[in-house]
């Protein structure tokens, strides 16, 4: 019933194109859009803080941000709407998405206060502050009728802005190249590890450098092969009969030890 | 139907070419900032084509050469003597932004000499590989590496967007240039080779901080567009002062506006990051922003207060003033009770933002004038501040305990005697440019009839003293103790910075009157 009346008072606004909303007034339809994806905008902004895993978050995130694409959309201003949709919704968030999937989706923050009381202060004081900017604008703006629009999309919605874009906030659209570069430029710096030369080692040059001359590719003998004493300090045989002093763990030296002590023990042959 | 609609705006007869033209830019008015900004995409491509060994080099050349160039510029500019809003109105180059725009980019020069300080410790003040985890083994090995070059083009980016800052003559344009500063400034936050972590807890927190106050900024501008239908500060002022608009958006958004400006420049209660993020920042970035955001903050402050909401139709005057005291008050009274000398010293520049405040609400020409000198002033007096910071280190890297600074006067007198020096500009005894500046403001609130806060700004200063002076005797009186810090020999660079510094607060000091007269000079802001 109420998605038939919906359409219904959808059609003439429609038809009263390229404005989708005429100005001044806000038709039955809007505003039963309205009712219906504002609760969706704000359960989504405050899901997105609450959830505990980033994932959930970015979801409910993108919640809110189809939500206000609708209601650009639906207050004439379709390309801010389709934007929203394609660039933050669509490319931004899913990037967000991407990253976190690979980074690791453990929720790690920890929800210890280190400030006693702060979050009940914060959340009493951000509610005031909300319903004080609410209050005084529902006030303030309740006589108000929007002026301006159609004259704006007069020439079309996206014309509109290209024209406001090229001319008066040409040096503005110019310099958000300067924050792009930047924002590149600290994520590199943040999250890029380069390693030095010679630190990445090849699978090739390992294999290399195991048969090379003077390495032993084969297992190493463990200590007290084959020996009468089951001290750490009695090297190995080789095959040859000959001690292996690799066999003896480096510390054993270090220990302070004394000298007799940390001498390799020799095995009776 | 939705194709139909479609079909009928595409059939619609699209805005002409002709229509859409490009404004007049003047590029001479706006050479000086598309240099810096020249020069920091060049500084990118440098970071990625230059071999390693070249880098630093290249990269700090490019800066300096960059700002020395932009300083020509902004010369030649104000030499011609022109006043312009340029770009569609969006740029204002005028006298105060001029001005300004001179400071930045001098106090910018001395600020990057201090940044790419290299043989107080090996590989400077900034880490090799931001990216490695604090206290693991990759960390440890890095620790002789030379630090990351990336540095540079973040600086230009900066001191670019602080020029923009200045001179901006629309709110868009404004936010703009305050998120281009602003960016790279947290991210050079959290590049400090020593105290990673701390370094780090600093940058996020004046990351998030900052993200909020700019969330502020962009409401206000929202409201006041709709209240005056337009951005500019001219048209913003032409509704003001015609006052029938809706009064309610004109108040709610010159408050968020405020929030925004006054958090950049750290007034109380928009304060609290300050002494955090200076304590965690690299030294060199401290300094960068105690002398040219501060320097940014108050110009965009002055020029949004002056040119769009005048006084006579909306009176902001008694909120600033109540900002300005406790501003003050409070800066000085928990500048007494620091212990680290990072942290006094944000503690006093919270303080100075007050006494900037007090030569913004004289609200006349002197007034400006006053908070110009002001600026160019403090930022001299604590970039060498910061440069000596620097010097004093033992093995775990700069010493900022104020107990570790015991009898430093008698193990390395001249770094001693210059810090004395500088605590008394601070503090702002005669001869030093700390107390005609203070002169300066507090003249022009006098004129002006604002009483009140020149008591409060006298008094502050006094109790402001107290501090500066308790690390002047810890320095001389105290014994030096077994851990006493030795003091490293200035290198070159931070050695020419501490005499540029030194110098200048001798010299405004003693002789003002050249810097005064032009600053009285630049006082006529055009929209």
């Amino acid at each position: 019933m109420i998605l038939a009346q919906t359409v219904a008072a959808a059609g003439p606004a429609l038809d009263a194109a390229p404005a989708l909303a005429a100005a001044g007034d806000v038709s039955v339809g809007e505003q039963v859009v309205f009712w219906i994806l504002a609760p969706v905008a704000l359960g989504g902004a405050i899901g997105m803080v609450a959830a505990r895993n980033a994932v959930h978050s970015a979801l409910f995130l993108v919640t809110t941000m189809f939500a206000l694409a609708v209601f650009y959309v639906l207050q004439a201003g379709p390309f801010i709407g389709m934007v929203q949709i394609i660039v933050y919704t669509g490319a931004i968030m899913m990037l967000f998405l991407f990253v976190l999937m690979l980074v690791g989706r453990e929720a790690s923050d920890s929800l210890i206060e280190t400030l006693r009381g702060q979050r009940m202060a914060a959340i009493g004081l951000g509610i005031g502050f909300a319903l004080l900017v609410a209050s005084a604008l529902t006030r303030g703006l309740g006589a108000v009728s929007a002026q301006g629009l159609e004259e704006a999309n007069r020439g079309g919605n996206v014309e509109g802005i290209a024209a406001v874009l090229f001319t008066r906030y040409i040096f503005a659209f110019e310099v958000t190249s300067a924050l792009l570069i930047t924002a590149a430029v600290g994520a590199m710096v943040l999250a890029h590890v380069e390693r030095p030369k010679g630190m990445k080692v090849s699978q090739k040059e390992r294999s290399r450098a195991r048969f090379a001359e003077g390495s032993y590719p084969g297992m190493k003998a463990g200590p007290g092969v084959f020996a009468t004493s089951d001290s750490v300090a009695t090297p190995a045989l080789l095959p040859d009969g000959g001690e292996s002093d690799r066999s003896i763990s480096r510390v054993v030296p270090a220990r302070g030890l004394t000298s007799a002590e940390a001498a390799p023990k020799h095995t009776e042959r | 139907m939705a194709a139909e609609v479609l079909a009928r705006s595409l059939a619609e007869p699209a805005v002409l070419a002709a229509d859409v033209k490009l404004p007049d830019i003047d590029y001479l008015a706006i050479a000086p900032m598309l240099v810096l900004f020249g020069a920091a995409c060049v500084g990118v491509l440098a970071a990625a084509f230059v071999p390693q060994r070249l880098r630093y080099r290249v990269q700090v050349s490019l800066v300096i050469g960059a700002l020395l160039v932009a300083l020509g510029l902004i010369v030649t500019v104000a030499r011609a003597g022109r006043a312009v809003a340029t770009a569609g109105g969006a740029i204002a180059i005028d006298g105060p932004a001029l001005f300004l725009q001179g400071s930045v980019a001098v106090l910018g020069v001395v600020a990057v000499l201090l940044i790419a300080e290299r043989s107080l410790e090996r590989g400077g003040a900034f880490v090799s590989r931001a990216s490695l985890t604090p206290g693991s083994a990759a960390d440890r090995d890095q620790a002789e590496q030379p630090g990351a070059t990336e540095v540079y083009p973040l600086v230009s980016f900066a001191l670019a967007g602080m020029m923009l800052f200045v001179s901006a003559n629309d709110l868009l344009t404004l936010f703009v240039a305050l998120e281009v500063f602003s960016l790279p400034l947290y991210l050079l936050c959290g590049l400090a080779r020593r105290r990673r972590l701390l370094s780090q807890e600093s940058a996020v927190k004046y990351f998030l901080l900052g993200a909020f106050s700019s969330a502020f900024f962009l409401y206000g501008v929202a409201l006041l567009y709709g209240f005056a239908g337009a951005t500019g500060l001219g048209a913003l002022r032409k509704a003001v002062q015609a006052g029938d608009g809706n009064t309610t958006l004109l108040f709610l958004g010159l408050a968020m506006l405020a929030v925004g400006l006054l958090f950049k420049v750290a007034a109380v209660p928009f304060h609290v990051w300050t002494p955090d993020v200076y304590q965690g920042a690299p030294t060199p970035i401290t300094a960068l922003m105690a002398a040219c955001t501060k320097v940014a903050a108050f110009g965009a402050l002055l020029r949004v207060f002056t040119v769009a909401f005048p006084v006579g139709a909306v009176d902001w005057r008694p909120v600033l003033v109540a900002i300005a005291i406790a501003t003050m008050l409070v800066g000085a009274v928990l500048a007494v009770t620091q212990t680290d000398i990072k942290r006094l010293l944000a503690y006093s520049s919270i303080a100075n933002a007050g006494y900037v405040l007090t030569g913004v609400l004289a609200l006349s020409a002197a007034g400006v004038a006053g908070s110009l000198f002001y600026l160019v002033a403090y930022g001299f007096v604590v970039l060498a501040a910061f440069g000596v910071v620097t010097l004093v280190r033992d093995a775990d890297g700069e010493a900022t305990h104020l107990s570790r600074w015991a009898g430093l006067g008698r193990r390395s007198p001249l770094v001693a005697g210059v810090f004395t020096f500088l605590m008394m500009a601070f503090a702002g005894i005669p001869l030093t440019s700390g107390f005609t500046s203070k002169f300066a403001v507090f003249s022009a609130a006098l004129g002006s009839g604002q009483v009140t806060l020149v008591v409060v700004g006298v008094l502050s200063s006094a109790v402001l003293a107290f501090p500066y002076l308790r690390v002047v005797v810890l320095m001389y009186l105290s014994e030096p103790a077994e851990d006493t810090p030795t003091v490293s020999l200035p290198g070159t660079l931070t050695a020419a910075a501490l005499a540029i510094g030194v110098l200048a607060t001798a010299l405004l000091g003693v002789a003002p009157a050249p810097v005064l007269d032009l600053a009285a000079k630049a006082v006529q802001f055009v929209s």
